[in-house]
């Protein structure tokens, strides 16, 4: 079902303009004018976060700070295979993939603790990577509350998913 | 930003002195050659995203979907104005429909227009980054396809604990942000 939502979407997209009278080509042109700009300007950002996070993976604080954590973990439900994959969800998208398809390989696909992997992914973003993309076109330095807003929100979400999975 | 960063990096490479020395290097420029791959695939996601809607623009049809979305959105992010409503409903939509990537250069476009140059974020803007860092999926994708590659007998069983869950994190991360927001404000009344 699912994936026929976009090219539908699509379709009613382009119909839509037709009758509008817009001149799609240029309209679409115009618009993709600014995806290198784009993609430039935020290339320094993400290069500076991917490096802290290649840095403290190499170093083996990411596990050491998982070892430390389980306990924790394993008091609110969190399997304690998955603390390292908790830990760096929220500054890397790719990473987190990798460590998935690592829990996949490690412990099988339907396995409870690959579920409980599968929805803590599901129902979380990255975090610090949304932060500074998102505000690196703006003059903003003070971000308040914003970060430890999200943060914590996930960590109940990852709760809560765990917790969901035993059930259904 | 500025303190997790340092932070992050400071701790890492004083145990890699004793650890890791010789591939320390190595590894931030390699992470460093990541990050610019993985900007050239936005690169084309924004293009095709950046193209498609201008095409919403041009059609009206951002203006409508703001003007649907515009009293949950006026609500959630105290704003008034046009342009902003429009990319934060834009931002929303791409969100739902798990298109992170698409999100973004809407969600930047409206942090854009809502900066104000002080140097602060304001409610809306915090508001807008923990709504999309907590954002509802109803669909996970990326996650799904992982596990049918991996051989699982139903790939899709985790749809309705993922759905239940990124419920959970949007409601609570909204409340959160009232909340801070609530303390804040009468914290600073009491410092007056």
């Amino acid at each position: 079902m699912s994936i026929y939502i976009l090219p539908v979407l699509f379709v009613g997209l382009f119909i839509y303009g037709y009758f509008k009278k817009i001149n799609t080509y240029d309209t679409f042109v115009k618009g993709a004018k600014g995806a290198i700009e784009l993609a430039v300007s935020i290339f320094p950002f993400v290069a500076t976060i991917m490096i802290a996070v290649a840095l403290l993976r190499l170093s083996g604080i990411t596990e050491l700070l998982a070892k430390l954590l389980a306990p924790v973990f394993k008091f609110v439900g969190i399997p304690n295979e998955l603390c390292e994959l908790v830990l760096l969800r929220p500054f890397t998208g790719s990473g987190s993939y990798a460590l998935l398809n690592d829990v996949f390989a490690t412990y099988g696909p339907d396995s409870y603790i690959s579920r409980c992997a599968s929805v803590i992914l599901g129902c979380s973003e990255t975090i610090f990577y949304v932060a500074t993309v998102y505000f690196s076109q703006t003059k903003v330095k003070k971000l308040y509350y914003a970060i430890p807003c999200a943060l914590l929100a996930s960590i109940f979400g990852a709760i809560v998913g765990c917790l969901l999975c035993r059930v259904m | 930003m500025n303190k997790i960063w340092l932070f992050m990096v400071l701790s890492s490479l004083v145990v890699l002195i004793f650890v890791n020395p010789s591939m320390t290097l190595d590894s931030m420029i390699s992470a460093s050659a990541s990050a610019l791959e993985l900007c050239l695939e936005l690169c084309g996601v924004y293009a095709v995203w950046l193209g498609l809607l201008e095409i919403v623009d041009a059609t009206g049809l951002g203006k409508k979907l703001a003007k649907l979305l515009r009293p949950i959105i006026k609500k959630l992010f105290r704003v008034d104005n046009e342009e902003i409503e429009k990319m934060i409903a834009l931002n929303m939509s791409a969100n739902m429909l798990g298109l992170g990537n698409a999100a973004t250069p809407m969600g930047i476009k409206a942090m854009q227009k809502m900066d104000d140059g002080s140097g602060k974020a304001t409610f809306a803007m915090i508001m807008l980054i923990v709504v999309n860092a907590t954002s509802i999926q109803l669909l996970p994708s990326t996650v799904i396809g992982l596990r049918s590659a991996a051989g699982s007998s139903n790939p899709a069983d985790i749809v309705l604990p993922t759905l239940l869950s990124t419920i959970v994190t949007t409601v609570l991360g909204i409340s959160f942000v009232l909340l801070c927001d609530f303390v804040s404000r009468k914290f600073r009344r009491r410092k007056k």
